[in-house]
This record gives C-alpha cells, sequence and structure tokens, in this order.
C-alpha cells in the first residue's frame, strides 16, 4: 500500500519518501510496538530529516526545528499504541509533529516572560561559566543561543528554577525542559571556548 | 549527544505495547451505559402514555436510532482522537449536524402520530426532562472522553464534542421513551437542549483532564 502522504505532501514537506519505504517504516514501527527497541534507531534515521524539514518550514529556526523533532519523537514513543500497522506511518507521525507545532506556538504565545536581549539582563556568573569568560562575554554567547534552550539555561542555571518548573511554565515534558536546558549549555560552552 | 540523550530517555521506560482496537471496537466499551440509559428512565418510571398510539416503531424502534447513531458519534470521537486519522471540516460539521436534523426528524415524525400537549407547569417538566436526559449522559460523556484520552487526541475538544454529542443522544433515547409529551416545542427545547448540555460537557472535559502528551 502506498504511502498517501508521500503524494499530498512531498512538495511541503520537501521529502519524498523513496518508493517502499512506507511499508518499511510500518514494518519498523510495528517491531517498535513489540518491543525491538532498536527500530526506534531506524524510525529515527527515516524520519528525523523529514520532521526536522517539515518543523523548519513552520518555525524557520533550525535549533527550534531540533528541539521540536526531539520533541515529536517523545511523543511518538508515548503515543506509539496508538498507531494502527493497518494504516501508513507517516500521516500519523506528521500529525504529532503538527501538534508540538502548534502546542510549542501556543505555550510561546502564552509565555509571559521570554527575554530577546540577554544583553542587559544582570546574570550573576558562578561555576564553570565563570572559568570561560567575563559577564559580558557569557551574555554576548546567550544572547546568539537559540530563545528556546536560552531560556531554559537562564530559568535552570542563573534563576534556578527546576526542570518540573521549566516545563509548567513552556507547556512541555519535563524531558523536554532538561534536554534543552543541556543543549544550551552544549551551545553556550561551545560559544565560549570559540571566544576565548 | 543529542540523539544519546533521547534514545536513553525512550530506553527509560519503553515497553512492548498492544497497538489500539479499532475505534468501533473500543466504542462499545460504552454498551453497558448505552443500555442503562435506554431502558433506566421507562423501567423506572413507565413507558410514555401514548406508546399504543405510537406503536413500536415510534417508541423503541426510534430510540433504537439515536443508540445507532451515539455509537458512531462515539466511534467518530475515537477516530479524531488518533493522530492522523481526524475529520476534515467538511465531515465534522456534518457529524454534528446529522445527528441534530435526526432528533428534529424524530420529533416531528412521532409528534405527526401522537402528541400530547403540555399545559400548565410546561417549564417544570422541561426541566426535569434537560436535567434529567442530560444527567443520564454524563456517565457516558465522561466514558468516551476517557477512551478518546488514551490514544492522542490532537483535537481532544473536537473529540470530546463528538463523543458528548453522542452521548446525549442515547441518554435522550431513553428519556424519549418515558417522556409523556411528544409536543415539538417540549421536545426540542428540553430533549435536544439536554443533547446539546452532553455536548457542551464533552468537549469542556478536556480543557479540566490533564493533558497526557505535550
Amino acid at each position: 500500500m502506498t504511502d498517501p502522504f508521500d503524494s499530498r505532501k512531498a512538495g511541503k514537506a520537501g521529502l519524498p519518501l523513496a518508493q517502499g519505504q512506507g511499508d518499511r517504516l510500518r514494518e519498523l514501527m510495528r517491531e517498535y510496538q513489540q518491543g525491538r527497541f532498536e527500530a526506534f534507531d531506524d524510525l529515527y534515521a527515516a524520519l528525523a530529516p523529514v520532521l526536522r524539514r517539515y518543523l523548519l518550514s513552520h518555525v524557520r529556526d533550525g535549533a527550534k526545528a531540533d528541539d521540536l523533532v526531539q520533541d515529536v519523537f517523545l511523543q511518538l514513543h508515548r503515543a506509539r499504541h496508538t498507531y494502527d500497522p493497518a494504516y501508513p506511518v507517516t500521516p500519523w507521525v506528521m500529525a504529532i509533529a503538527r501538534h508540538a507545532w502548534l502546542m510549542d506556538r501556543r505555550t510561546q504565545s502564552r509565555r509571559p516572560w521570554a527575554p530577546e536581549d540577554v544583553t542587559e539582563m544582570e546574570l550573576p556568573v558562578r561555576g564553570e561559566a565563570a572559568a570561560y569568560a567575563e559577564k559580558a562575554d557569557v551574555r554576548r554567547a546567550l544572547g546568539k543561543v537559540a530563545a528556546s534552550r536560552r531560556n531554559a539555561v537562564i530559568q535552570h542555571h542563573v534563576l534556578g528554577w527546576s526542570f518540573k518548573e521549566i516545563a509548567e511554565k513552556a507547556g512541555i515534558a519535563e524531558t523536554a525542559a532538561k534536554l534543552r536546558s543541556s543543549r544550551g549549555m552544549a551551545q553556550l560552552r561551545a560559544l565560549l571556548r570559540g571566544s576565548k | 549527544m543529542t540523539f544519546g540523550e533521547l534514545r536513553a530517555r525512550v530506553a527509560a521506560d519503553y515497553t512492548v505495547v498492544r497497538p489500539l482496537p479499532s475505534p468501533a471496537v473500543r466504542a462499545l466499551a460504552v454498551t453497558p451505559f448505552a443500555i442503562l440509559a435506554l431502558l433506566a428512565a421507562p423501567t423506572y418510571f413507565n413507558v410514555r402514555a401514548d406508546a399504543t398510539a405510537l406503536g413500536w416503531f415510534f417508541t423503541w424502534g426510534a430510540s433504537l436510532v439515536q443508540v445507532a447513531a451515539g455509537f458512531a458519534l462515539i466511534t467518530a470521537a475515537l477516530r479524531e482522537s488518533v493522530p492522523g486519522r481526524s475529520w476534515t471540516p467538511a465531515q465534522l460539521a456534518m457529524w454534528i449536524i446529522a445527528p441534530l436534523l435526526l432528533v428534529i426528524a424524530v420529533t416531528f415524525a412521532s409528534a405527526s402520530v401522537s402528541a400530547l400537549p403540555l399545559g400548565q407547569g410546561w417549564w417544570i417538566v422541561g426541566l426535569v426532562c434537560l436535567g434529567g436526559s442530560a444527567a443520564m449522559a454524563l456517565p457516558i460523556v465522561a466514558l468516551a472522553n476517557v477512551l478518546a484520552m488514551r490514544a492522542y487526541p490532537t483535537r481532544p475538544v473536537i473529540a470530546g464534542l463528538l463523543a458528548g454529542l453522542g452521548a446525549g443522544l442515547m441518554a435522550d433515547a431513553g428519556w424519549r421513551i418515558f417522556c409523556h409529551y411528544g409536543e415539538p416545542a417540549h421536545v426540542l427545547s428540553a430533549h435536544l437542549g439536554g443533547v446539546i448540555i452532553a455536548a457542551a460537557a464533552g468537549a469542556a472535559l478536556p480543557l479540566t483532564l490533564k493533558k497526557p502528551f505535550r
């Protein structure tokens, strides 16, 4: 059975699936439901590029799209019991991806605090950050980190919020909040190393 | 590293899962409540006074049609709650308008055969029918919403609305067999009002429940 998503959305998502890949995805999803955890790796390899392009077409921000891809795979994992092997995988995954994007957009619009300009913030530089550079360097580097990650880094490492609080505020899963923070810190470290 | 972290988190709670049965099969879970809603009022109170004049078709037959429509709506709600199987706006409009038209059609068809008029105290009877049919629908509304939330409803309010509408039809199916007054003004305000209240409750319930997938 061909995957209807291929013909309907390929142009929009920019990545038509190869002939027969729909069947392969269906088999992988079935295996993932039945207990072969390694199928997750194959699903990620097959779907992540498609999802990233799809999400990128909506958010126009590479880092944000990466975060959303992670969210989508977490939700795909949690919702795996809802996949019916009689149907193609991609419409199911894309519906989850669209939902993740809409939820993110909604929480962004509701978020009362989302600093875009961190250059004016009074940041207590402490711990390993102090070893890197002056406050000004940290602020500059932080300004280059993607907004969603930057918020998680500031909320956790500067304001001392727990990941649970960050997750509740942003309307995301706690694991996603941890992921954003750790990726933000990794990006920050890389930027600070580069500025030395 | 990023994928490794994700993989570790997914692995932490990975278990074998059984795919959800089809929406039609899952909708069968409300059967006991549907039967209860159909039989409770006529059994506890009585069958309407003009049942003989109406005949089997316009009493039990029409109610069974309403119950079947209720099952179809709950099936539609459970399908809506599965990602990638959402209804289009035109299909949704059909799912919402058709049941209302069914109630109107049943009301006028029954009234053309027999319709006891309401005299004084029409509003008390109206309130009893409105509250009674809405209350009978609530267990079905709750159960159908729980079933919908066990999937992955990307539009939970719409899924809840369809489930509530189906539950309302099922509840009214029993209530109309008991209610003696077939006057269209009474049925379309009190009974249809009960169906609409059930639909509103179904749409509101997902807003109060914790969203499992965010």
